[in-house]
């Protein structure tokens, strides 16, 4: 189905196995749990249009496997997100060690100005629980992420985690602090923003004649 | 008045002296009776004669009247002057005639006074007897009233009330029916309600019965027509209550109405009228549960009346989240109505042979027959229209896959209930489901292509460590060809799940009817929660399918996955590279490179493959877009790795592949570059074409050290190629599924485009061994060499040993490419060929740029190229060496005597005109003459050629 759009951002869900980044978006984009989900093979896909402050913004999303082998397939869809979920697994402590790594990864690979959610996932399993929210917090808070504990089986702050990331490139695009037209910044304007941003720039730029869009 | 005058006037006259006399007349006069008495005495006997004479003279008038007054007639005789004389004589006259009269009188009584006694005797007698009879007369009166008191009056009485009470109590029997009649409708309406029809209907009628008896009453002329009333509102009642089999068929209750309707004797009334109720049923269903999700989805948004909203046009205001919940509570109810329609035939194949007498009862019920049989038809018409109207009132283009296949999956299985209900082909339905799946398909494989487009943007042309007997079959979208696969024996035996292994048990159940499944539970389009326990069946096979797909940490290639680790630590190589040895040949074999696009595309054309074996009727089309997944998957990587191939180096690249992705490009691309946006004004302008996509900047082309990109190149020709090889498998799966008519697209796909696959490794790795090579070096070299040497040469030219170093330098930079793409041998040998033969072109260029030759220096080719041909053995493992002749033969031919060099010239067309020429002119033994022979065919030969 043809949806317009304003925005294209390019997301990317990363984190160790089994952390539920798959799940997260199965539960983003269809509203339902994946049972017995398995681990990924290289990466998959899903896309989705969402409103932000009023504006509507595709999302490009790219889940990554979780699994060592596949690291050097992943890692090169790092480059070019605009945005980036960083999953682990509230019940699994060697997820939550795993994190730095991760974030290594993603600062060098993908751009500068990525913005990164910190998700800790399986909020629904509190009993099994081997992070606290207010060690993930501090940890969010060191590295300067934005944080949300989330639940991929009820599906509790599965939806906000995706807004509040493209809220907050939303915001940093507003203030000027992201360039969309920037190389590998990982948004694109949309059918209808790129029109209006077409004429805009043939009429009062046409001394530029070599825009490229 | 006169006469008072009279007497006046004689009073006054005569006052004194008459007064007394008078007085005295009067009296006398006035009392003759005593004057009689009297006068007997006094009057002595006369003379008869004497006394008949006075009685004669008595005047006339005497004798007149009793009332005759004789004093007054005495009186008006007198005259007018009173004459006392005449008085007197009169008087006297008078006294006579009366003493005459009264002893008359005294004679006559005299005579007859004995007959007076005896007379007066009897008078006494007859009243005696009269005294006595009215006595008797009491007495039997009195006795009269007596007997008739006691005796007759009581016992009339009782007779007339023993008369009357007879009557009274019919009377009473006759109001106690009527009672009972009037009770009966209370009654009915009991029996009503606990749906006893038949004994209702035959209360009713024999209450009719009843009250026609009675009809001589007022009461029960009334009594009757409520009667009349209520055995319509039976009917009514009971019409009712045949409408209800419709939506649900209960056997004891449809018994109880059939009889019923018997009973009344419109059993064929009854059909007809259930065939309607059947009809209206359809319609009020499916207009009741499409209204419901209307108004549910339009709750928010304006009461808009949708109640009077025509079908079709309520279809159009269902929402798309509400479209399969719908479609599915649809269907489930028209199964239902289907369902009651099958079990009524059923119920009537059963019942009406039981009761089968009379002739008329057999016309009924071959009418019956009939009438139910035509029905099917015309009730399966009508689902299907309601069905068919409801799908087609919604744009389904933008549903989920999975949702979309839901939906087909339901209208097939509506297709197959209405096949077994009454043979039908569903035109309607089956239009539908074309129409519908072009349209969604079209859009479908539009997002596909862009997908595939933008997945092919990002492709970093990683590989995708995968298990290495890797196949589609591995894959969850392929699962549905398991099946296939297993009964052509294409899955090797230890890979054969469980399940594979029943199916062919469960098959036969799935073939089995819906109208034997699903008769007394359950829900053909209930399916949904089955399918999600199919869903977990799959999924735990899956588990296996995640090991197959790609090794899990405890399987068999446990050296694959060393490798990454030593990638990331940096573990120490040299040991590794004994143990390499021997692990990449296997790894060579075995290894499957593929991408994450390749798995991507994979995926969807295994969708596309389960939406063929859900639709038929679009099959070659989506069958054309499967291939069109792979030929934009074969341009862009030949687009990517060789774009440049095309325009110089011709012979490097096939034609045929030319031609087959100057087609892709006309069929397939649009023309700008720009981003493809999807254009909903003008669909047929953007369908099936999609942008060229670029390269992402992550992949590094140019790079010697990373022999431009050879690791990429690989991944992306090999993972063409893996693509190509499923294709071949799945070659027969695709024959059978296509029409006879359609074969040849599928055989020219095939034979022009998965074939032509295999021919992208030339320029794709050429681009690689024509550039990591300075073959411009070795050529400059070559020329500073003198090849005019008197004596022979024991020690070659060291531009040999450049290229040497040169190509073992390329082996080690491959062994690093190796680490990180296991390149197979099959690459690997293409790889040095070609640099090989660059290699043995370059020699011949050089030996023909030689200006002059001498028979040593002939011989010092041969040396250097022995020299070569040597150390080459060393480097590379490519047996034989190619164009080795072409080197060879070139520097023999030197030798040739004047005769044979000229046949040889004509045979060996595979040299250029310019190394022919040098030739020529090198060899010294030749004759002025021959050798301008020589020229002239060459150059004729040349200009052959270029023509
Ligand atoms: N209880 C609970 N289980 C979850 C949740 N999210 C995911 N899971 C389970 O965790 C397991 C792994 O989930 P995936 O989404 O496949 O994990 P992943 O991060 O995609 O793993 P890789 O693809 O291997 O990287 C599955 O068995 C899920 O059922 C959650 O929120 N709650
Ligand atoms: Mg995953």
């Amino acid at each position: 189905m043809s949806e317009s759009y304003e925005f294209l951002f390019k997301f990317l869900v990363i984190g160790s196995a089994g952390a539920g980044k798959s799940c997260i978006l199965h539960q983003f984009i269809e509203n339902k749990f994946k049972q017995d989900s398995n681990h990924t093979i290289g990466v998959e896909f899903g896309s989705k249009v969402v409103n932000v402050g009023g504006k509507a913004v595709k999302l490009q999303i790219w889940d990554t496997a979780g699994q060592e082998r596949f690291r050097s397939v992943t890692r090169s869809y790092y480059r070019g997100a605009a945005g980036a979920l960083l999953v682990y697994d509230i019940t699994s402590r060697e997820t939550y060690n795993a994190l730095t790594n991760w974030l290594t990864d993603a600062r060098t690979l993908a751009s500068p100005n990525i913005v990164i959610v910190l998700v800790g996932n399986k909020k629904d399993l509190e009993a099994e629980r081997e992070v606290t929210f207010m060690e993930a917090s501090r940890f969010a808070q060191e590295n300067e992420l934005m944080f949300l504990e989330t639940s991929a089986l009820t599906g509790e702050n599965v939806e906000e985690t995706f807004l509040k990331c493209a809220r907050s490139i939303l915001t940093k695009i507003e203030s000027g602090e992201l360039d969309p037209e920037r190389m590998g910044s990982g948004i694109q304007y949309g059918d209808a923003l790129r029109r209006m941003h077409r004429q805009e720039k043939l009429q009062p730029r046409t001394s530029r004649p070599d825009c490229a869009c | 008045m006169a006469l008072k005058l009279k007497l006046k006037s004689f009073i006054g006259s005569k006052q004194e002296s008459v007064q007394t006399p008078i007085e005295e007349t009067v009296t006398d006069i006035l009392t003759i009776g005593a004057a009689v008495t009297k006068n007997k005495v006094e009057i002595k006997p006369v003379n008869p004669h004497e006394e008949q004479e006075i009685i004669d003279g008595i005047e006339e008038n005497y004798y007149d009247n009793e009332s005759f007054d004789t004093s007054l007639h005495e009186l008006q005789k007198l005259p007018e002057q009173l004459d006392a004389d005449q008085i007197t004589e009169d008087c006297l006259r008078l006294r006579n005639q009366l003493q005459a009269v009264s002893k008359r009188v005294s004679e006559l009584i005299l005579q007859n006074h004995l007959a007076y006694a005896t007379e007066l005797q009897q008078v006494m007698d007859l009243q005696r007897t009269l005294q006595a009879a009215g006595l008797v007369c009491q007495t039997g009166r009195k006795h009269l009233s007596h007997a008739r008191k006691s005796f007759t009056v009581a016992s009339l009485g009782l007779l007339s009330n023993y008369r009357k009470r007879q009557q009274l109590i019919g009377l009473l029997k006759s109001l106690r029916t009527i009672k009972t009649l009037q009770r009966t409708d209370l009654r009915l309406r009991e029996m009503m309600e606990e749906e006893d029809y038949c004994g209702a209907i035959h209360l009713c009628q024999e209450c009719q019965k009843a009250a026609s008896t009675f009809k001589h009453y007022k009461c029960i002329s009334e009594l009757s027509s409520k009667l009349q009333d209520t055995l319509e509102m039976i009917e009514e009642q009971l019409d009712v209550a045949l409408s209800k089999t419709c939506s649900h068929f209960d056997h004891q209750h449809y018994s109880k109405v059939q009889q019923a309707y018997r009973q009344l004797g419109k059993t064929q009334m009854a059909i007809d009228q259930l065939l309607m109720h059947f009809t209206s049923a359809i319609h009020n269903t499916a207009f009741t549960i499409i209204l419901g999700y209307v108004e549910l989805t339009s709750a928010s948004s304006g009461a808009a009346n949708f109640q009077k909203r025509q079908y079709d046009d309520l279809c159009k205001h269902i929402t798309t989240e509400t479209f399969t919940p719908c479609l599915v509570d649809l269907c489930k109810a028209m199964w239902e109505i289907m369902k009651s329609y099958f079990k009524t035939i059923s119920w009537h194949a059963l019942n009406d042979q039981d009761s089968c007498d009379g002739d008329s009862e057999i016309f009924h019920q071959r009418y019956v027959g009939t009438k139910l049989d035509h029905g099917r038809s015309r009730i399966w018409e009508d689902v299907q229209q309601r069905v068919k109207k409801f799908v087609l009132a919604t744009d389904l283009s933008g549903f989920k896959f999975d949702e979309f296949i839901y939906i087909l999956d339901i209208i097939n299985r509506m297709i197959e209930v209405g096949e077994e209900f009454c043979a039908s082909k569903s035109e309607g339905l089956q239009d539908t489901l074309k129409l519908q799946s072009l349209n969604y398909f079209k859009t479908h494989h539009q997002i596909r292509l862009d997908e595939l487009r933008m997945f092919l943007e990002n492709e970093a042309w990683e590989m995708c460590p995968v298990r290495s007997n890797f196949n589609i079959l591995h894959l969850v979208e392929f699962r549905f060809m398991r099946k296939w696969a297993n009964s052509r024996h294409m899955i090797p035996e230890n890979e054969l799940t469980t399940e594979d292994k029943c199916e062919s048990l469960t098959t036969d159940q799935e073939s089995k009817s819906y109208f034997s499944c699903y008769l007394e539970e359950g829900n053909p389009f209930d399916k949904q929660f089955e399918e999600e326990e199919k869903e977990d069946v799959f999924s735990a096979l899956l588990e296996t399918d995640g090991e197959l797909l790609s090794d899990s940490d405890s399987d068999v290639a446990e050296d694959l996955k060393k490798d990454y680790i030593d990638e990331i630590t940096g573990e120490a190589h040299s040991y590794k590279h004994k143990r390499r040895s021997s692990s990449r040949t296997i790894l060579h074999k075995q290894t499957p490179l593929i991408t994450n696009t390749t798995l991507n595309v994979l995926r969807v054309m295994g969708k596309y493959l389960q939406m063929i074996s859900i639709l038929k009727p679009i099959a070659f089309d989506v069958l054309s877009s499967l291939t069109q997944l792979f030929d934009y998957y074969l341009y862009t990587v030949f687009s990517f790795f060789a774009p440049d191939a095309s325009s110089h180096n011709e012979q490097a690249v096939n034609p045929r592949l030319l031609n087959t992705l100057q087609r892709i490009r006309d069929n397939l691309l649009t023309n700008s570059s720009v981003m493809y946006v999807p254009n909903k004004k003008d669909p047929d302008a953007s369908t099936d074409k999609v942008a060229t996509a670029k390269m992402s900047s992550v992949v590094q082309l140019s790079d010697p050290k990373s022999l431009f990109g050879l690791a990429e190149r690989v991944v992306a020709t090999e993972s063409l190629l893996f693509l190509a090889k499923q294709l071949d498998y799945l070659q027969p799966y695709l024959e059978e599924l296509i029409p006879i008519t359609k074969k040849t697209f599928l055989s020219q796909f095939y034979s022009q485009t998965v074939k032509m696959a295999v021919e992208v490794r030339v320029p794709v790795y050429g681009v690689v061994s024509g550039l990591s090579v300075s073959y411009e070096s070795v050529l400059q070299q070559m020329s500073t060499v003198r090849w005019d040497v008197k004596e022979i040469m024991s020690q070659h030219n060291t531009y040999i040993d450049q290229l040497l170093k040169c190509f073992s330098d390329l082996r080690k930079k491959l062994e690093e490419v190796d680490k990180r793409v296991p390149l197979p041998k099959v690459v690997i040998n293409l790889f040095w060929e070609q640099c090989v033969k660059n290699a043995n072109r370059t020699f011949v260029e050089g030996f023909a740029n030689a200006k002059k030759c001498s028979n040593g220096g002939r011989a010092l080719m041969q040396l250097d190229f022995q020299q070569f041909l040597t150390k080459l053995d060393q480097i590379i493992e490519l047996r034989p060496i190619p164009d080795k002749e072409f080197v060879e033969a070139y520097i023999k031919a030197y030798y040739l005597p004047e005769s044979q060099l000229e046949t040889w010239i004509n045979d060996h067309k595979e040299y250029s005109s310019k190394q022919l020429l040098a030739l020529v002119n090198s060899v010294d033994h030749l004759s002025r003459k021959s050798r301008q022979k020589l020229t002239n065919i060459i150059e004729e030969t040349d200009k052959g050629r270029r023509l």
